[in-house]
C-alpha cells in the first residue's frame, strides 16, 4: 500500500538516539507541571474538586501512554537531508509532514541549543525563509556538531546559490 | 536638542496649510453646538453636542501640535522622521526596503490640495504617515522613493496607463446587498435617535405616529419592520460604497523600471495604491458561500510585501466584489500572458476526500448532540434539546459536499492553480518561481485513506496556501511540476512516471520552467 504515502523518498538520515532522551525528558517536564497543578488544585481549592476530578482519573494514563511510546515513535518518524538542491526534513507523529526548501530561498540558519539540549550534546538545526513563520524547517535532535558542520555548509552553499530576493 | 543641531540639514515641515486645515475644522465644530444652543435654544440639554464640539477643538489643537513637531528628511540611504512633542519619536528605514507609497485625501485636505502619504516596508503596518503634503510635493516623494514618473503633467500619464478595469453600475448590486444591512440600519437609527433627542425630538414617537401599527397586527409588523430596516441599511450601503468606490479604475501604469498596479478610488477621499509588478506573483478569486448564486467575487493579487490586516480594505483588493466572469477577466489582464490559467481545467480530488468531510459533518453536530443528550438525562437541560444539533446533521452533510466540490488543482504553463473552501471557495493561481517551499502534511486518517494536504510556501500573499487532501501519490507530483529540479532528488523510484501527467500542461510545465530555476 505505497501509494497511501507520497511518492517522496524517506530523508537519508535519522536523528541522534539520544533523542528520544529528549523528547522524553520535554513529556516529564510538562506532564509533571500540569498534573502537578491539578493536584495542587484538587487538593488546596475543595470547590474545584468535582471538576478536576475527572481530569485527575484520564489524564495519567494517557500521559503514561505518551511518555513510553511518543518519543519511539517521533524517533522512528524524524529524517533529514540535505541535498545540492534544497533541505529536506520529515517530522511528526500522529500527523507526519515532509517539507522541502530550496537552497536558493533560505534566508537564515539557526543553530538553537536549550539547557537540555547541550548536557545531550543536541542541537536544532532552523532554517527559515521568507514565508516566515509558516515556512522553514527545524530539524531537532541533530547532534550538537554535526548541527555546526550543516549550518556552515549551507551558509556556503546559499553564497554559491544566487537567490532572488522574495 | 543637540542631537537634532548636530545633523540639521534637509530636514523638512508638512505643509502649512496643515494649520489652516485645523484652524478650519476647528470653526465647523462649533457649528452644531452654536445651532442647538441659539436656533433650538436647547441650553444645557444639548449637553452631548457640547461634548462633540469639546472633542472636536481639542483634536484640533493636538492636530496643530503635531505639524508643529513633525520633520521628515529622505536620505541617499535612508528615510527618516521625527515626531512628536511629549514623546519624542525618532525612526529611520533603508529606502532600499520601502516597498509602497500610497496617498490618500480626505475631503478637506482636497480642499486644501493636501494628500497624506502612506509609506510603508515590508513591516506589518505603515512605517511613515506624512499628514499632509501639497499633493505636487507628495508625487515628487513617491517619485522619488519608488522611481515612479511623477504625475505632474495628467496628459502625459493618461497615454502611459493601461485601463483594466473601471466602475460599472451593476457592480452595485454585489457590494450593498448583504445581511450586514440590518447592522448598519441598526447604528444609522441609534445614531438619529440620539442626534434628534438633542434637538428635542423622540424618534420612536416619530416613527410609531408615522403607521397605525396595531391596526397591521404583529406579523405585518415584523414584516415591515424588517423590509424597513434592509432598506435602509441599504441605503446607508450603497452611500457608503459610492462614497468608498466613486471613480474606481484599475490601470497598469509604466514606473521607471517597470510597471505598477494601480487603483484610484472614492469619492471625497481618494486613495491610490501603488503595486510593483515585479512583487506580483500571482492572483486569488474568492466566493463567498452565501452569495454564491449572485455569481459574486472578491479579487486579490498575490503579492510580497503588501500590508495586509483582517478587516482593513488590503491593499491585495483590486476590485470591488464583482460577478465571477468580470473577476476572471481583469484577473487574466492582470497576469498578462496567454497561458490564462483561470480557466484551466481543475483535477478532482478522490472520493476518499469526500468521505473524510462526510466524518466530520456527523461527529461536529454529532459530539454536542450527545453530550446534550446526557445533560439532558440529568436534567440540567431540557430533554429536548439535544435534537437541535442532531438536527443539523444533514445541513453538515450537505455543505460536506459542497466543501468537497470546491476542491481542484492544475498546472497551467508556470502557474499553480489551488482551489479551495467552504465559507469562501477560493482559487488561488501562483507562478511557480515564487514558491519557496512544499510542506506535504499526513495525518493517520488521511494515511488510511491515501489522502495528504500540499503546503505550498510563498513569501507573498498568505505566505501559505494549501492544496487539502490530494491523492497521496499526486501531492508529490503536484510539486514536481512546479519546481522539477528541486524534487527530482528526492521523488521516489518510480513516481518520476507517474509524475509526467498524461495531459500536455504537465510537459509544458517543465519545459517553461527549468530556464528559471537553471
Amino acid at each position: 500500500m505505497s501509494d497511501t504515502l507520497p511518492a517522496l523518498k524517506p530523508p537519508s538520515h535519522r536523528v541522534e538516539r539520544r533523542a528520544i532522551l529528549l523528547w522524553t525528558l520535554y513529556a516529564l517536564i510538562w506532564g509533571i507541571s500540569v498534573i502537578g497543578v491539578l493536584v495542587a488544585l484538587y487538593v488546596f481549592l475543595p470547590a474545584t474538586r468535582p471538576w478536576i476530578q475527572p481530569f485527575l482519573w484520564i489524564l495519567p494514563p494517557i500521559y503514561l501512554l505518551y511518555l513510553t511510546r511518543v518519543p519511539y515513535w517521533r524517533y522512528r518518524v524524524h529524517r533529514w537531508e540535505i541535498t545540492d538542491e534544497a533541505v529536506y526534513a520529515l517530522s511528526g507523529w500522529i500527523v507526519r509532514e515532509w517539507r522541502i526548501v530550496p537552497i536558493s530561498r533560505i534566508q537564515s540558519i539557526d543553530v538553537k541549543k536549550g539547557p537540555l539540549q547541550s548536557r545531550l550534546r543536541l542541537a536544532t538545526l532552523k532554517i527559515s525563509t521568507a514565508a516566515a513563520s509558516e515556512g522553514g524547517i527545524s530539524i531537532i535532535g541533530l547532534d550538537a556538531d554535526v548541527a555546526e558542520r550543516c549550518s556552515d555548509r549551507l551558509t556556503d552553499l546559499t553564497q554559491t546559490v544566487p537567490g532572488d530576493a522574495t | 536638542m543637540s542631537a537634532v543641531a548636530l545633523d540639521d540639514a534637509g530636514w523638512q515641515r508638512l505643509n502649512s496649510r496643515v494649520a489652516w486645515v485645523d484652524l478650519g475644522k476647528m470653526v465647523v465644530t462649533f457649528i452644531p453646538s452654536v445651532v442647538a444652543a441659539v436656533v433650538f435654544d436647547q441650553g444645557l440639554q444639548a449637553w452631548p453636542v457640547f461634548i462633540v464640539t469639546g472633542l472636536g477643538v481639542v483634536s484640533s489643537v493636538l492636530d496643530l501640535k503635531r505639524w508643529m513637531h513633525t520633520r521628515y528628511r529622505v536620505g541617499a540611504d535612508r528615510m527618516e522622521i521625527r515626531k512628536g512633542w511629549l514623546i519624542r519619536r525618532y525612526r529611520s528605514v533603508p529606502r532600499d526596503r520601502i516597498r509602497t507609497v500610497d496617498t490618500s485625501a480626505k475631503l478637506r485636505h482636497r480642499l486644501a490640495g493636501l494628500r497624506v502619504v502612506h509609506i510603508s516596508s515590508g513591516e506589518a503596518r505603515t512605517s511613515f504617515k506624512l499628514d499632509a503634503l501639497e499633493s505636487r510635493t507628495a508625487e515628487r516623494l513617491r517619485a522619488d522613493l519608488l522611481g515612479v514618473t511623477p504625475a505632474v503633467e495628467t496628459a502625459e500619464v493618461k497615454a502611459e496607463e493601461t485601463v483594466l478595469a473601471r466602475l460599472r453600475w451593476s457592480w452595485f448590486v454585489y457590494n450593498i446587498v448583504s445581511v450586514w444591512a440590518f447592522l448598519v440600519s441598526g447604528l444609522l437609527l441609534l445614531s438619529a435617535y440620539l442626534t434628534m433627542q438633542t434637538f428635542g425630538v423622540d424618534l420612536r414617537e416619530v416613527i410609531a405616529g408615522a403607521v397605525d401599527w396595531r391596526s397591521l397586527g404583529l406579523g405585518w409588523t415584523i414584516v415591515v419592520a424588517t423590509a424597513g430596516c434592509f432598506v435602509l441599511g441599504t441605503f446607508g450601503m450603497a452611500l457608503n460604497y459610492l462614497r468608498e468606490k466613486a471613480n474606481f479604475r484599475l490601470v497598469r501604469t509604466r514606473t521607471d523600471d517597470g510597471t505598477a498596479l494601480l487603483t484610484r478610488q472614492g469619492m471625497f477621499r481618494i486613495r491610490e495604491v501603488y503595486r510593483d509588478d515585479r512583487r506580483l506573483r500571482g492572483v486569488a478569486i474568492s466566493e463567498p458561500l452565501l452569495s454564491r448564486w449572485l455569481r459574486l467575487a472578491e479579487t486579490e493579487v498575490v503579492s510580497t510585501g503588501l500590508s495586509w490586516t483582517p478587516g482593513s480594505d488590503a491593499a491585495a483588493a483590486i476590485l470591488p466584489r464583482t460577478s465571477v466572469a468580470e473577476a476572471r477577466r481583469v484577473a487574466a489582464l492582470v497576469l498578462g500572458d496567454e497561458h490564462r490559467p483561470l480557466d484551466a481545467p481543475l483535477r478532482r480530488h478522490p472520493r476518499p476526500a469526500l468521505r473524510r468531510r462526510l466524518v466530520w459533518a456527523g461527529y461536529v453536530p454529532g459530539v454536542p448532540a450527545a453530550l446534550l443528550a446526557w445533560l439532558g438525562a440529568t436534567g440540567a437541560v431540557p430533554g429536548w434539546i439535544w435534537a437541535v444539533p442532531a438536527g443539523l446533521i444533514p445541513v453538515a452533510c450537505l455543505l460536506a459536499v459542497v466543501a468537497y466540490r470546491s476542491l481542484g488543482h492544475a498546472m497551467a504553463g508556470p502557474y499553480l492553480v489551488m482551489r479551495s473552501g467552504l465559507i469562501r471557495r477560493t482559487t488561488v493561481v501562483l507562478q511557480s518561481r515564487g514558491v519557496i517551499g512544499w510542506g506535504v502534511r499526513q495525518s493517520l486518517l488521511q494515511r488510511r485513506l491515501g489522502l495528504a494536504t500540499l503546503r505550498v510556501q510563498t513569501a507573498a500573499g498568505n505566505r501559505v496556501y494549501e492544496v487539502p487532501d490530494i491523492a497521496a501519490g499526486e501531492a508529490a507530483a503536484f510539486a514536481h511540476a512546479a519546481t522539477p529540479v528541486i524534487l527530482a532528488p528526492i521523488l521516489a523510484e518510480g513516481a518520476a512516471e507517474a509524475v509526467s501527467d498524461p495531459q500536455p500542461d504537465g510537459q509544458e510545465a517543465h519545459i517553461a520552467h527549468d530556464p528559471a530555476h537553471g
